[in-house]
């Protein structure tokens, strides 16, 4: 029962966000502080993160296709599976991980201080002024890292495959756009669109909601990216199969 | 220049560490009590995450090979992506996204409240009483994490490429094994070690040394996941790349 009403309350708190976020009062300054400070944070772990991942593809990738002969082939399974699937997700984890749980954690801390009710005693609306601009922050924020992400990635097949193994980078740059259509570019999009709207939502409620102390803030914080990472990852199935087939 | 000093900082931490619990019993109870809160709370939302990592592999497998005529090398890319790295990095992730924010929070909210003080007043040496348990738990209940992710991704996969892409079930299971070797499972599991053991110092340095009230407590904790992914990452190309290379 718990469950349900906790989806109930995360329902209604998406609404009163979404509501808050059409109807204004708009605040663009705070908003484009937020989306700076996000992705100045999380550009880093972004980079640091699928650039080697860019480089164990291409690791293994050549295993398989030096088995036929094909290592051409490299650059062009490299741009597919990063600008799909690896570079959306992620980007989008370490946006949880780095973007949603400091922003459970400022919220969680302004609501431990009470900040967040001197707010409402002041007349000021909490959530149009401190939890909205931060949710879309991440929004937009998520798509903005996928595209640094994408560059990380081919940059780590790249150095695998050209400077580590010898392929010829000519080769490389030719065949990276060979299997990749202009859908996958979109569909990568999305996704990033969908899981930056996930992680802005869920990793607000967790702060917004948060209770009980210092212990709590470390709870909402270890809550939002489990929860996050769970939900999108369960979403992306739903995504890939429908953006790119695969239905038989 | 600050990365740097924690860089030291870190160091030293792990040498007072190794200090303080070499040659002493590890506190049995408290050990146990860590195993099943990594090993036995982080298992549903590991199997959950590990089967839709598996299906995503086979859709995305199917249509990267699909142009190119090898509907059949699915199986191979799922042995290659899916049990030689995907499979240790996403319970790496998770550990560290579940267990190693819980172990942060938990330490920075003892640093919070002067409980580390405390015990070092009362003469127990912290490093020994609270990341000893935390380090061998993890030890323990890692590497048979990542077997049953593997076990679950791989089977996950199958389904996917058997039911959702119409593949020849006999012919996906045969690529798999063609690309898999026993040597993959123990270099995973060496793998899942590695992970572990960082995940657990990580977090640990990242509590002790959180300082600031509530903030710091989020903050710590927030650290304490970017890094450990961060550097599970980097260090599993490290392995890869002397194992596979």
């Amino acid at each position: 029962m718990e469950t349900i009403a906790q989806l109930g309350k995360f329902g209604m708190f998406t609404l009163a966000v979404c509501w808050r976020l059409v109807v204004g009062p708009h605040n663009l300054a705070d908003l484009t502080r937020f989306i700076w400070t996000i992705v100045t944070r999380c550009i880093a772990p972004v980079v640091a993160v699928i650039f080697p991942f860019g480089m164990v593809v291409a690791l293994q990738g050549l295993t398989i296709f030096a088995l036929f002969g094909a290592e051409r082939l490299l650059a062009s399974l490299v741009s597919v599976t990063v600008i799909r699937e690896l570079s959306p997700v992620l980007s989008a984890v370490l946006v949880a991980a780095q973007g949603g749980s400091s922003v459970a954690a400022e919220l969680g801390a302004m609501r431990i201080k009470e900040e967040l009710d001197a707010t409402e005693v002041m007349a000021v609306d909490g959530l149009a002024y401190h939890v909205a601009p931060r949710a879309l922050a991440i929004v937009i924020a998520c798509p903005l890292l996928h595209l640094v992400g994408c560059v990380a990635g081919v940059g780590g097949a790249f150095f695998t495959a050209v400077v580590l193994k010898g392929e010829r980078a000519g080769i490389f740059w030719a065949e990276l756009f060979f299997l990749t259509e202009f859908s996958d570019i979109w569909g990568g999009f999305i996704k990033s669109l969908v899981f930056g709207a996930i992680i802005g939502l869920v990793s607000c409620y967790l702060g917004y909601t948060t209770t009980g102390g210092a212990a709590g803030v470390g709870l909402a914080v270890n809550r939002t990216v489990v929860w996050t990472v769970t939900i999108f990852i369960v979403t992306n199935y739903f995504l890939t199969s429908a953006l790119f087939g695969g239905l038989g | 220049m600050s990365w740097l000093g924690s860089i030291g900082r870190f160091g030293l931490f792990c040498l007072a560490f190794f200090r303080a619990s070499a040659g002493r019993a590890p506190p049995l109870g408290a050990t146990i009590e860590q195993a099943y809160r990594v090993g036995v709370q982080s298992l549903p939302v590991l199997m959950l995450i590990s089967t839709f990592v598996g299906t995503n592999l086979s859709i995305q497998g199917y249509n990267a090979f699909q142009p190119i005529g090898g509907q059949g090398l699915v199986g191979m890319f799922v042995a290659l992506a899916g049990v030689r790295e995907l499979a240790p990095i996403i319970s790496a992730s998770i550990i560290a996204a579940k267990a190693g924010t819980e172990m942060a929070s938990q330490i920075a909210v003892m640093r919070v409240r002067d409980q580390i003080d405390a015990l070092e007043v009362m003469a127990v040496s912290p490093h020994w009483f609270l990341i000893t348990p935390r380090l061998l738990g993890i030890v323990i209940v890692m590497p048979a994490l990542t077997m049953l992710s593997t076990f679950v991704m791989v089977a996950a996969s199958y389904a996917a490429a058997v039911w959702q892409l119409d593949l020849n079930g006999a012919t996906f299971l045969e690529f798999l094994l063609l690309a898999s070797a026993p040597m993959d499972l123990v270099i995973s599991l060496c793998k899942a070690l590695c992970f572990g053991a960082l995940i657990c110092m990580i977090s640990c340095f990242n509590g002790f040394f959180s300082e600031g009230g509530a903030e710091g407590v989020g903050a710590a904790t927030n650290r304490a996941v970017v890094m450990s992914a961060v550097l599970c990452v980097i260090l599993n190309y490290f392995i890869s790349e002397a194992v596979y290379g």
